[in-house]
Formats: structure tokens, sequence, C-alpha cells
């Protein structure tokens, strides 16, 4: 009977894209050293016990291109590789959350994806600069004709889209990264 | 008294057949200046839906439609998501500018204005809108048994499209022109042992009408 029950309810798996477009912006003369931890590169988001979105390789793709856009000179590395000697920031990343809308539970005629991920920035002694939590939505245009699975894979792809135009536009605005540059600029001025 | 009711019925299956497929679509329109845009032969047309709204988005089957009917008068359109792509993070749902003093902004930026200037895009379309099923009536049940099948009873819905299109001039960085389609219409389902659908193509209707007040906006030199 339990057994019965039990195959009533399905997992869904989600599989997302993982090629995205090359960014159109001008990088700024920083050396920065990007670190995926093992558990950021093999993430999976599980927003409710009946989801599992595999979200690893597509978001190392989406960040490693959007982090090409925002520095000169980028590293990317893992938590056990050792900084190179001119890094001048460290960025280290982490999943926050991942939560799931469907039509059923948003009363509206869209599956809708939230991701949230913490950055945290040092410099290349370790002292950390800022903390940064950035959001990325995603929504597909309607529920028709999609699969539930193909339904939230659209909309983590728009989600993950979002957060890298997020990244991109927003980073040098953070006060404390602003702040930074302009410390680091003036100390070159002064050198 | 039988000839008087199949007549009867023969007449308002009729009616419905007549009224039942036809939308009533209106266009409303305003250019600051009667001339038409002008656009030489190299200059480009993209068409792009707004994705901002919480509770819809453009769909983009509406804005491929709409490319076509313009791509029929010789103004050469840019795919959307070839646009989209080619200039991220810029046109995202919640990046791209939502008014002139942002699209001015936006094109200080050196590798936006190059990127633009590079795929030849001259004017930007601006498609906001959703198609919607309002009110619902009747109800049509269908079985199947030993002896063959069938459905019988009597559905209609309402669909409404409203959609507003906005040309911006990427060079000027001015607003050229607005346009809005409201189209509606019934369709009905009749479950006369096989259900026969009579779709009213209401989006279609709203596509094809603002497509062709579109393509007399622009004339290609």
């Amino acid at each position: 009977m339990i057994l019965q029950l039990g195959a009533c309810g399905s997992v869904t798996n989600v599989t997302v894209s993982k090629s995205f477009p090359a960014v159109l912006s001008t990088p700024k003369e920083v050396t920065v050293a990007i670190v995926f931890t093992d558990e950021f590169s093999g993430y999976s988001g599980t927003p409710n016990n009946k989801t599992t979105i595999d979200l690893g390789s597509s978001q190392v793709n989406l960040f490693k291109s959007a982090f090409k856009g925002l520095f000169r000179d980028v590293y990317f590395l893992n938590e056990q590789t050792p900084l190179p000697s001119d890094t001048e920031m460290v960025i280290s990343l982490s999943n926050a959350e991942v939560q799931v809308a469907t039509p059923s539970e948003n009363y509206l005629n869209v599956f809708e994806v939230w991701l949230k991920y913490n950055l945290s920035v040092t410099d290349s002694d370790g002292r950390l600069i800022t903390n940064w939590f950035m959001p990325g939505y995603g929504k597909t245009p309607n529920a028709f004709m999609y699969s539930k699975e193909n339904a939230i894979s659209q909309a983590t792809n728009v989600a993950l889209r979002d957060a890298g135009a997020k990244l991109l536009l927003d980073f040098y605005r953070i006060p404390a990264v602003n702040q930074w540059l302009r410390e680091k600029s003036s100390e070159s001025k002064a050198q | 008294m039988k000839a008087k009711l199949n007549s009867f019925i023969g007449s308002y299956l009729c009616i419905i057949f007549l009224s039942g497929c036809t939308a009533v679509t209106t266009i409303d329109e305003y250019r600051p200046t009667n001339e038409s845009i002008r656009l030489d032969k190299t200059e480009k047309v993209v068409i792009l839906g707004r994705r901002d709204a919480g509770h819809y988005e453009t769909d983009s089957e509406f804005i491929d439609c709409v490319s076509k009917k313009i791509n029929t008068a010789n103004v050469r359109v840019v795919g959307e998501q070839t646009f989209i792509d080619s200039i991220y993070p810029w046109f995202e749902p919640r990046t791209a500018p939502k008014g002139l003093p942002r699209l001015k902004r936006l094109m200080q930026e050196n590798v936006v204005r190059e990127r633009v200037t590079q795929q030849n895009i001259r004017y930007l379309v601006w498609l906001d809108g959703s198609t919607e099923t309002m009110g619902q009536g009747g109800s049509i049940s269908c079985a199947v048994g030993p002896a063959g099948g069938g459905c019988f009873g009597f559905a209609q819905w309402d669909k409404i499209s409203t959609y507003d299109a906005t040309v911006w001039d990427l060079v000027e960085l001015t607003e050229k022109g607005r346009l809005r389609v409201d189209s509606e219409g019934t369709s009905y389902l009749i479950g006369a042992v096989a259900p026969i659908p009579l779709l009213t193509p209401v989006k279609s209707d709203a596509c094809g009408s603002l497509g062709n007040q579109l393509k007399k906006f622009f004339t290609v030199d």
C-alpha cells in the first residue's frame, strides 16, 4: 500500500542549457581570482522534495563568461588551488537559495524560478570587501505546451541570464567595491 | 412543423457560422508627422517584446508573426533572439530600457552603440501586450461506449488581444510613433456527435492588422 502510494508522486529532474551568449561589456583592469568550489560546480538545487534542478555546470559557464566581461585578467580556480601572486581580488561564489513556483501555486499562467547567489569578495590578503547577495528571476511566457520539466528548465535559463546581467551591470555599483577600486586607483597613481 | 423547426435550426447554425469566426479589430495610431519613416537599403529594424510585467509576457510567436508581415515590405528585420543575444546583458527582461531617457544613457556606452551600428539597426519596435481568454460559457461532454462515441453540448469563449507598438529611432534617439491594436472575438465549440470548432483568429487578426499598419510606417529608399 505504501509502495503504491509512493509511486504516485514523481520527482522532476530538470537539466538547464549550458550555453550562454558572449557578454558585451568593457572589462576593468583588475586581476581577479574566481573560486568555484566543488559544491558550487556540482550543485543541484532542490526547491521542493519533488523537484531537482541540475545547475552546476550551467552556472559555472554563465559566471565564467560574465566575469570575463567584468575583469581584464581572470583566474578560475577551485578551493584547493593556491592564488596566483598577481591576484588583487578574490571572489567566492555559493548558492544561497533556489525557489520554484508552478501555476497551481502562484495562480498565474506561468512557471517562475528564483535563484539567489552569495558572492564573498575579498582582497588578496583575505580581508573582506563585501558579501553580496545577488538574485536572479525567470519565468515562462505561459504554461501552455510545456511539460513541467521543460517549463522549469526554460524559467531557470531565464533566471541564470538575469543573474548574469545583474552581476555585469551592478557589480561596480556596490559601494564597497567602488570604494576599493578608487583606493586601488589612487594607490597606483601614488606609485 | 418539422420543416419549420429544421429551417430554424439551419438558420441559427448559419448565423453562428457567419458571425462566429470574425474578430473585431481596432487600431489607434499616433505619429508626430504624416511623413513615413525612411530606411535606406542597408538599414534594419528589430522588433522586441516587453517581458518585464509580472503576470504576462509578449510572446515570441506574436513577435515572429509581426516580423514576417513587415519583412514582406522589403524592410529588413533582425531576429529578436539574435539581437538580444548579440547585445547581452543590455536587453534582458529586467535590464532593457523602458523609456527614451534610459535608451539615451544606454547608447552612450561605446560597446552598445558600436554593436547596434555594426548590425545596421536603425529602428527598434517595442511590442507590449497579450492575448487573454475572458468569458467562458456553456458545456460540452464527450463519451465513448461499446457502440461508439460522441460529443454533445455547446461551449463558447471570448478572446481579447491588446498590443501596443512603439517605434524608436536608434540614431536620433527619438520616438517615431505609436500604434495600439485591440482585437476581440468569440469562438464556439459545437458538440453534434463530432465536435465542431468555430474558432475566431483573434491573435492572428491582431498580428495582421498591426503588421500591415507598421509596414505603412516605413518606406525603403
